[in-house]
C-alpha cells in the first residue's frame, strides 16, 4: 500500500511529453484509407473476373503497385495504433499490456511486411 | 468528557474559519506573508455562496467617465444611512482600486470595455459627484462575477499552496479564561474525527445567516456559524437587525436577480404597468438604495397593485434591453429565470419579490478586522486572537444598509486587512500555551449531546418554525406588535431545542447533525436579530418601523451590542459611530436626510 | 478490462419502502441509493413515495421533503440550490445533472438517484471527489505571465474576453468527468472533461504567457489523449458548456504547434 498526497498521485511520473504524434497518424491514416480502401473495392469488382496472368498485368503498372502496398502498409499501421489505445483504455495489469501491444504490433507488423513483399512478388515477377 | 472523544490536534500560526470570498482572501494573503495557515471550511471553497454573487465589484477606476473614491465614500455612507464607521469605509473606498486591479491581475475574467478595460456598470446607489449623475463603478464579468471572482482567489489559494481542511465544521472557539481566543475545536466529516486546532489569530469568515428566514437567496450553508460561535463564547454581535431585502428574488424559489438587470436598464412596474420606482425616488428610480426599492415594492402590494393571480408579487422588464445585451451582460440570470419562473427574460417580465439577501449586522471589528466590543467602557476592546472578516463581521462598512457591489468588495479588501495585520502581529511558528481542557471538555460535551439527542422535535420542524416565525415577523416592515408575537414564538422554538432529536449517530458525514448544529447557530442569530429590533425604536436603513416611521439621529445613530444569554435572554448595550474619517483627506460626512 | 460485475461489497441490495399518506394527491416513487459507512452492511435502494403536489418543483426539493419529512439520515450535498455552486451533482434518471436544476417533471415514472458513477462513495449520495479536486490543481490553474503586470488592469480585447465564454462558467460539478467512460476506466491518469476544459480555460486566455508550458504538461496519452471523442461530457453538462468542444481545440493545439 502506497501512501501518498493526491496531487503526487496525479503527477505520478510527468507528461510523456509525447502522444501527438500517435493521434495524428492515426488520423491521417484514416483519412488516406477513405479513397485507397474505395479504390481497393472499385479495382477489386472491375479485375474480379480475371485470370492470374490478366491480374499480374494489372498490378504490374507502378502506380496500382504503390497503391495496394500504401493501403496494406495503412491498414495494418491504423489496426497496430487503433489496437494501441484500445489495450492502453482496458488491458491490465501494466506487464499484460505491454506483453499484448509488443505481440499486436509483431504480428501485424510481421503481416504488413508479408503483404507488401506478396504484392511486390506479383508486380515485378510472373 | 474529552476521554469519549479523541482530538487530534494541530498547531498553527492563523486559522481560517470559511473559504468563501474574504477568508480564501485572508488565507492566501497570510501564506504568502510566511504564516502557517489553516482553512477549515464546511464545503470545497468554490461551494461557498460568493459563487452565486452576480452584479460586481465596485471601485472608483474610472474606466466608463470620471469617478472618485470620495464619490463611493459618500454614496456608502448615505447607503448606510449614517450607521456606517466612516474611517472604515473611506478605508475600503480607498482600497477599492488596487484590490480590482489585483484581481484582474489574477486573472479574474472581467467583461471588457472597447478599449479592452474593466467593463463597469451602474448599481444601486452608485452616483457621481455626490449624488448627481449615475456612476458605472461596478467592475463586472458579465453576471456570474462572484463565481469568476472567487474560482480566481481559489486558483491563488492553490498557487501559494494555502492549506485546507475542506468539509471540517468548526465547532466552538476556544477561549481561555483572559477572554483569548486559543483555537477552535471542529469535526472531519469525512472521517468522522475531531480536531483541537491551536492558532495564535482565529479568523472568522463564515458569512450571513439569510437561512434564518423561510425564503433568502441564501444557499442552505448559510447558517451564521461564526456568529453563533461568537454568541456561545460570550461575546457580543453588532447591528443584528439590520437584514437586507434584495428587491429582485425571484417570486416563489427566491433565487437572485441581480441589481445589474436594473443597472444595465430594467425596470419595475406594478399591475398597472407603472414605473412606480419614479414616485418613491424620483432621481435613482430603480436604482435607489435596495432597502427603499424593497419597501416601494412591499407598499405597492400592500396597496393592492401587485401583480399575478394573488397580487402579491412585481414585475422586472428586461425584453427592452435586447438579446445581444441580455446575452453578453446577464447571462446567468436569463438562465436563472428560464429554469426557476419558466420566463424568457428576452420576451416577458420576471416576477420578482423583495428576498431576505444579506446581513449587515455581525460580528463587531475595526477595520483591521480585529475583532472589538465593549469592556470596561472601551467600546474598541479587542479581542485577542479573534478576527472576523466578510459577511459574518460588522466592521462597520455597510451600516444599516449595504449597497449592491459592496460586498464583493468587502470580502477581498477586509480578507487582505487581515492577512496583513496577521504579518504584522505574530512572530511565526512561536509557541502555544497550553490549551484550557475546561473549554475543549464543554465544547466536546455541547457536540456529543447533539449527537446523542433523543428528543421529540425533530431539526426540521424547529428550523421551519423558526424560519416562518422570523418571514412573518421580522419582515421589510416591522412593528413593535409584530416583533413582540415573533419573539414570543421564537423562545418557544429555543424551549424546543432542548427536546430536539437527531436521527443519525453517525460521526461520518452526518449531515442531520450538521444541520442540528447549523440550527444552534441560526437560532442564536435569530433570537439576537429581532430582540435588537424591537429594541431600536426609529427606521433606519433596512430597519423599517411602521410604529417609529422616522430616523432619530440624537438618540440612535449607534451600533447596537447584543449578548445572548443560556436561556435566549439578550443584553443589549452600544458601542458610538466613527464620527471621524481614516485621513484628513476626506472630511467627516455629516448626516443629513436620506432621499434618492 | 473494463468491469463488467461488481465487486461482491458493491453489489446493491433491496432496501426500505416508505410510502406517502393517504390524500395524497399526485404520488411519485424516488429510488435513492443508500450506503452507511459504519454499518458494513452493502448499499441499498431505499424507495420513498412523495406527493409531489406538496412538494418543490426540482429533484433537489424532493431530496429535501425526504430529509425533512421521512428520513433525516439521507445524505447528500447541496448549497445554492440555483445550479452555480455545483454542490449536488448527482446521477438522476441515468443521467448526472444538478438536482437543483433538474426538474421533477422532466423525469418520467420512478425517479432513479444514484451517486455520480465510478466514484468512491463516503456516504449515500456523497462522493469522494478528492482525486478530481487533486487533478484541478495539477493543471496550475491560475495566470501564470513573466511580464510584470501593468499599473492598472492589464487590457483585454472584447474579442480575446469573448474566448473565454463557455470556459470560465463551469462549477467544478464533476458532472462531465464521472460521465465519460474513459474517466471511469482510467481516471488515475486520464485528466478528464471538467479539468481538461480547465486547462484549455487558461490555454486560451490572452493574458497568460505560459501556454507552451502548459500544452507540454497536457502532452501525455494519458492526461489528455485518452479522449476519444466520445461526447457524454458535452450531452451531460447541466451549464451548456461543451467539454469537448475545449478538448478537441486543445488537440489541434498540439498539432499546430509541432
Amino acid at each position: 500500500m502506497s501512501i501518498r498526497t493526491p496531487l503526487a498521485r496525479v503527477r505520478g511520473l510527468g507528461a510523456a511529453k509525447d502522444g501527438t504524434h500517435h493521434w495524428w497518424l492515426q488520423r491521417v491514416t484514416a483519412v488516406i484509407l477513405i479513397p485507397l480502401t474505395l479504390w481497393f473495392v472499385i479495382s477489386l469488382l472491375a479485375i474480379s473476373h480475371a485470370d492470374y496472368a490478366t491480374f499480374q498485368q494489372w498490378l504490374s503498372n507502378p502506380i496500382r503497385a504503390g497503391l495496394m502496398a500504401t493501403l496494406l502498409v495503412a491498414t495494418f499501421y491504423h489496426a497496430s495504433l487503433g489496437m494501441q489505445v484500445i489495450y492502453e483504455d482496458y488491458v491490465r495489469p501494466e506487464g499484460a499490456k505491454v506483453a499484448a501491444l509488443l505481440v499486436t504490433q509483431f504480428v501485424l507488423f510481421v503481416l504488413g511486411a508479408i503483404s507488401v513483399i506478396a504484392v511486390l512478388k506479383v508486380a515485378l515477377g510472373g | 468528557m474529552s476521554n469519549a472523544y479523541q482530538l487530534i490536534e494541530h498547531n498553527y500560526d492563523v486559522i481560517v474559519v470559511g473559504a468563501g470570498g474574504a477568508g480564501l482572501r485572508a488565507t492566501f494573503g497570510m501564506a504568502q506573508k510566511g504564516l502557517k495557515t489553516a482553512c477549515l471550511t464546511k464545503v470545497f471553497p468554490t461551494r461557498s455562496h460568493t459563487v452565486a454573487a452576480q452584479g460586481g465589484m465596485s471601485a472608483a477606476l474610472g474606466n466608463m467617465g470620471q469617478d472618485l473614491w470620495q464619490w463611493h465614500m459618500y454614496d456608502t455612507v448615505k447607503g448606510s444611512d449614517w450607521l456606517g464607521d466612516q474611517d472604515a469605509i473611506e478605508y475600503m473606498c480607498r482600497e477599492a482600486m488596487p484590490a480590482v486591479i489585483e484581481l484582474e491581475h489574477y486573472g479574474v475574467p472581467f467583461s471588457r470595455t472597447e478599449e479592452g478595460k474593466i467593463y463597469q456598470r451602474p448599481f444601486g446607489g452608485m452616483t457621481t459627484n455626490y449624488g448627481e449623475g449615475t456612476a458605472q463603478r461596478t467592475c463586472a464579468a458579465a453576471d456570474r462575477t462572484g463565481h469568476a471572482i472567487l474560482h480566481t482567489l481559489y486558483q491563488q489559494a492553490l498557487r501559494h499552496d494555502a492549506e485546507f481542511f475542506i468539509e471540517y465544521f468548526a465547532l466552538d472557539l476556544i477561549m481561555d479564561d483572559s477572554g483569548t481566543c486559543r483555537g477552535v475545536v471542529a469535526w472531519d466529516l469525512a472521517e468522522g474525527t475531531l480536531h483541537l486546532f491551536r492558532a495564535h489569530q482565529t479568523v472568522l469568515a463564515t458569512g450571513g445567516y439569510g437561512r434564518a428566514y423561510f425564503s433568502a437567496t441564501s444557499a442552505h450553508t448559510c447558517t451564521g456559524d461564526g456568529n453563533g460561535m461568537v454568541l456561545r463564547a460570550g461575546l457580543p454581535l453588532q447591528d443584528m437587525e439590520f437584514t437586507q431585502f434584495h428587491p429582485t428574488g425571484i417570486y416563489g424559489s427566491g433565487c437572485l436577480m441581480t441589481e445589474g438587470c436594473r443597472g444595465e436598464g430594467g425596470y419595475l412596474t406594478n399591475s398597472n404597468g407603472d414605473r412606480f420606482m419614479e414616485r418613491y425616488a424620483p432621481n435613482a428610480k430603480d436604482l435607489a438604495s435596495r432597502d427603499v426599492v424593497s419597501r416601494s415594492m412591499t407598499i405597492e402590494i400592500r396597496e393592492g397593485r401587485g401583480v399575478g393571480e394573488h397580487k402579491d408579487h412585481i414585475y422586472l422588464h428586461l425584453e427592452h434591453l435586447g438579446a445581444d445585451v441580455i446575452n453578453e451582460r446577464l447571462p446567468g440570470i436569463a438562465e436563472t429565470a428560464r429554469i426557476f419562473a419558466g420566463v424568457d427574460v428576452t420576451k416577458e417580465p420576471a416576477p420578482v419579490l423583495p428576498t431576505v439577501h444579506y446581513n449587515m449586522g455581525g460580528i463587531p471589528t475595526n477595520y483591521h478586522g480585529e475583532v472589538v466590543i465593549l469592556k470596561d467602557g472601551n467600546p474598541d476592546s479587542v479581542v485577542p486572537g479573534l478576527m472576523a472578516i466578510g459577511e459574518a463581521a460588522c466592521v462597520s462598512v455597510h451600516g444599516a444598509n449595504r449597497l449592491g457591489s459592496n460586498s464583493l468588495l468587502d470580502i477581498v479588501v477586509f480578507g487582505r486587512a487581515a492577512a496583513n495585520r496577521c504579518a504584522a502581529s505574530i512572530k511565526p511558528n512561536s509557541a502555544h500555551p497550553a490549551t484550557p481542557k475546561a473549554a475543549v471538555d464543554k465544547i466536546l460535551a455541547r457536540f456529543d449531546g447533539l449527537r446523542n439527542a433523543k428528543g421529540e422535535n425533530p431539526t426540521a420542524s424547529l428550523r421551519m418554525r423558526m424560519q416562518r416565525t422570523m418571514q412573518n415577523h421580522a419582515a421589510v416592515f416591522r412593528t413593535g406588535e409584530s416583533m413582540a408575537e415573533g419573539i414570543q414564538l421564537l423562545e418557544e422554538v429555543h424551549a424546543g431545542f432542548d427536546h430536539i432529536g437527531v436521527s443519525d449517530r453517525s460521526l461520518v458525514w452526518n449531515s442531520d447533525l450538521v444541520e442540528t448544529l447549523e440550527l444552534d447557530n441560526l437560532l442564536g442569530c435569530a433570537m439576537v436579530s429581532i430582540k435588537s429590533a424591537i429594541n431600536r425604536p426609529e427606521s433606519r436603513g433596512a430597519h423599517a418601523r411602521e410604529d417609529y416611521p422616522d430616523r432619530n439621529d440624537e438618540g440612535w445613530m449607534k451600533h447596537t451590542l447584543a449578548w445572548l444569554g443560556p436561556k435566549s435572554e439578550v443584553t443589549i448595550d452600544y458601542r458610538p459611530v466613527h464620527t471621524y474619517t481614516l485621513t484628513n483627506e476626506v472630511d467627516y460626512i455629516p448626516p443629513k436626510k436620506r432621499t434618492y | 478490462m473494463a468491469q463488467f460485475n461488481l465487486p461482491p461489497n458493491s453489489i446493491i441490495g433491496k432496501g426500505k419502502t416508505y410510502y406517502a399518506g393517504a390524500g395524497a394527491k399526485n404520488v411519485r416513487r424516488f429510488q435513492i441509493y443508500r450506503w452507511d459507512p459504519d454499518s458494513g452492511e452493502n448499499p441499498r435502494m431505499d424507495s420513498y413515495e412523495l406527493d409531489l403536489a406538496a412538494c418543490g418543483p426540482m429533484i433537489l426539493d424532493a431530496l429535501l421533503k425526504i430529509k425533512n419529512e421521512i428520513d433525516p439520515t439521507l445524505t447528500f450535498r447541496r448549497s445554492c440550490r440555483e445550479g452555480v455552486c455545483g454542490s449536488c451533482a448527482m446521477n438522476i434518471d441515468g443521467t448526472n445533472t444538478l438536482a437543483c436544476t433538474k426538474a421533477i417533471e422532466d423525469v418520467s415514472g420512478e425517479v432513479k438517484i444514484y451517486p455520480l458513477p465510478h466514484m468512491a462513495v463516503v456516504k449515500d449520495l456523497v462522493p469522494d471527489l478528492t482525486h478530481f479536486y487533486a487533478q484541478y490543481a495539477s493543471i496550475k490553474p491560475w495566470l501564470q505571465s513573466a511580464t510584470p503586470p501593468p499599473e492598472r488592469e492589464r487590457l483585454q480585447s472584447k474579442e480575446d474576453r469573448a474566448k473565454l465564454d463557455g470556459l470560465y462558467e463551469c462549477i467544478l460539478c464533476a458532472c462531465c468527468s464521472t460521465s465519460c467512460p474513459s474517466y471511469w476506466w482510467n481516471g488515475e491518469r486520464y485528466l478528464g472533461p471538467s479539468i481538461l476544459l480547465q486547462a484549455y480555460r487558461w490555454i486560451v486566455d490572452s493574458r497568460d504567457e505560459f501556454t507552451g508550458e502548459r500544452l507540454d504538461d497536457l502532452e501525455d496519452p494519458f492526461r489528455l489523449y485518452r479522449c476519444h471523442t466520445i461526447m457524454n461530457c458535452t450531452k451531460t453538462c447541466p451549464k451548456g458548456l461543451n467539454p469537448a468542444k475545449a478538448i478537441a481545440e486543445i488537440k489541434k493545439l498540439m498539432v499546430e504547434r509541432r
